[in-house]
């Protein structure tokens, strides 16, 4: 009977149930990484007001402070200082707008033209799909790193040149995906009825298929950050990410290799860092994914 | 199928194309050809006689067919820092990548097999959460970052292993964890969901109906079909290596391709990093042709005709 219901229910009636579902659905939140993201979230929106020191401020005299818990360590440098002095507590912070911006764009722009692509190759089948589909495999087949090495090796390294270099990469998965979830939904009563009734094939697009693939593309987004945050800090650390003196996770990284002995907390918490946000952004994806798209637990 | 692996074949080659013209794109575009493929601070002279070579005289299509040409001879120009022929520094380089790849795959392997096959029969148990722990590290875990801790409680805390380079069996062990780990996060996944479904299966009900022990049909009946999967994804692991070994080698100073290529954006040595991506890429290719060719083989289910 239930079933029934659902299936006759009009679209504002199925989100009043989800409103009422949604308290359920957030106590099931997986709470520790929510913590994390929020946490970082705020660092990236606000971090200059929260930052005890500038993050690219160089005090020689200060070189190499160890974290608060050392017995030479001060509270002024939470986390210690680096070679030039810097503080690595300030510089994390920055970081995580570094990161989360430069992922932030790629979504949005390899994302948004992935979407785009996949609704057109889904939707408009035949030769106009196949071609699209051959172009996406060749670019799937090609090793991102050393791709974005040598793009970033000709253009010159910039934030801009990152987020130019990733976003095919992003835009051929999110097509894959897109296009796939396309192809069923194309086959719905609702689609046929629209088309009968004459609707341009633009709306139907946006209106009729666009919000059928939403939870996808959610889902996909979440767990892309992590994936690209991990694919940022790759380039930095090999030198060819976002250049100096933006403090990007990876770079600070490899900054701290050659006193791995004597200052390891230079190393240590960026890659903490990356690791916390990554693992956060898998298991809330995981979970999104779970209570969102039961069906793509694949993904 | 033939017309299949005909196509898939057909396909590689363009994204082979694709590759190669990228790379000939870049390299007439950032800056003056003759420049870019000479010593910084070379002469006119070497300039003139690069231009020459690269026939930079010539109209741009008739330089494109040079340079496709030269490529199909494996002629790929000589380093802009010591003048060693690029295929000979690769072909030098190759060796230690490849087994690097290899020690990673089978340290992946030996770890998310027990792991996966024991997270599916006793799920839920303190042993599938450690896989699954395993897992989300591995798939977390920024492997530059993964390998430089290893190195400080290995190499520097514990002076177990050696911190760099390559020398005996020992210095394997470092980077190809490093390597594997990051791939072992997708495998334990695998081999767990496989190996759930197959034990779900009726002819799994069927071995345990007739009485078998349950280490014959774990072992025999269950892992044999569920190893299928996981066999696949080895293959299309090994792609995956080739963009983490540009990182691993950096850390752990590797000497091999990926290592090459870093050093080459370092000194802006132009004719390397072209080598490099295309040998990359066109082994990045073969093996994803060879994996859908080995599927279309192996498994008679699927049908690839349109």
């Amino acid at each position: 009977m239930a079933n029934t219901t659902m299936q006759v229910a009009s679209p504002a009636s199925v989100w009043a149930m989800r409103a009422r579902s949604g308290l359920t659905v957030m106590r099931r939140v997986p709470k520790i990484p929510t913590a994390v993201l929020l946490i970082l979230l705020i660092f990236a929106g606000f971090g200059q007001w929260i930052a005890p020191h500038s993050p690219v401020a160089v005090d020689m005299a200060n070189s190499f402070s160890p974290p608060v818990w050392h017995e030479e360590g001060t509270a002024n440098n939470l986390l210690g200082t680096d070679k030039l002095g810097r503080d690595i507590f300030s510089r994390l912070i920055r970081g995580a707008r570094v990161s989360l911006s430069l992922s932030m764009f790629v979504i949005a722009l390899g994302g948004g033209v992935g979407v785009a692509l996949g609704l057109i190759s889904g939707y408009a089948g035949g030769k106009v799909d196949a071609v699209m589909q051959r172009g996406i495999e060749v670019i799937l087949a090609m090793p991102t790193i050393l791709v974005a090495l040598v793009f970033v090796f000709a253009v010159g390294r910039s934030f801009e040149s990152v987020i130019l270099i990733l976003s095919p990469f992003l835009a051929a998965r999110f097509a894959r995906i897109v296009r796939g979830e396309t192809l069923s939904v194309r086959e719905r009563d609702f689609v046929a009825i629209a088309k009968v009734i004459g609707t341009p094939t633009w709306m139907i697009l946006l209106r009729h298929i666009l919000p059928n693939v939403f939870n996808t593309i959610i889902v996909l987004a979440t767990l892309e950050v992590g994936h690209l945050i991990l694919l940022e800090s790759s380039l930095s650390f090999l030198g060819v990410g976002v250049p100096p003196p933006q403090p990007a996770w990876g770079l600070m990284v490899a900054d701290g290799r050659e006193f791995l002995t004597s200052a390891y907390w230079i190393t240590l918490f960026p890659g903490l860092c990356i690791l916390a946000a990554v693992l956060s952004l898998n298991l809330f994806g995981d979970w999104l994914r779970d209570t969102l798209d039961p069906r793509r637990r694949q993904l | 199928m033939l017309k299949y692996i005909g196509f898939r074949i057909f396909q590689a080659l363009l994204g082979l194309w694709f590759i190669a013209t990228l790379v000939f794109i870049l390299s007439r575009s950032i800056g003056d050809p003759a420049e870019v493929f000479t010593a910084r601070n070379s002469g006119v002279d070497a300039r003139e006689i690069m231009a020459a070579k690269l026939g930079l005289d010539r109209p741009v299509h008739e330089q494109y067919l040079k340079f496709l040409g030269q490529l199909v001879r494996l002629d790929l120009g000589d380093s802009v820092s010591n003048g060693i022929p690029v295929t000979q520094i690769l072909v030098e380089r190759m060796p230690a990548t490849f087994t690097l790849g290899l020690v990673a795959l089978i340290f992946a392997l030996v770890f998310s097999l027990p792991l996966g096959i024991l997270g599916a029969v006793y799920r839920d148990s303190a042993i599938d959460w450690i896989a699954k722990v395993m897992a989300f590290l591995g798939q977390s875990m920024p492997p530059f970052w993964s390998g430089i801790m290893l190195i400080i409680l290995f190499a520097v805390v514990w002076e177990m292993l050696p911190p760099a380079g390559k020398g005996g069996w020992q210095s394997y062990i470092l980077p190809g964890f490093t390597l594997g780990w990051g791939v072992m996060a997708g495998m334990v996944r695998l081999v767990r969901s496989s190996m759930m479904d197959v034990l779900d299966s009726d002819y799994v009900a069927m071995a345990r109906a007739k009485g078998l022990p349950e280490a014959v049909v774990i072992g025999k009946h269950a892992l044999r079909n569920a190893l299928l999967p996981v066999l696949t994804y080895s293959s299309l692991v090994l792609g995956a290596f080739m963009n983490g070994s540009v990182v691993v080698e950096q850390v752990f100073a590797w000497p091999g391709i990926g290592t090459a290529a870093v050093q080459s954006v370092v000194r802006r040595d132009f004719p390397v990093i072209q080598g490099v991506v295309i040998v990359f890429g066109s082994f990045f290719i073969l093996i994803n042709l060879f994996v859908d060719i080995m599927y279309a083989v192996i498994d008679p289910r699927i049908k690839y005709t349109n």
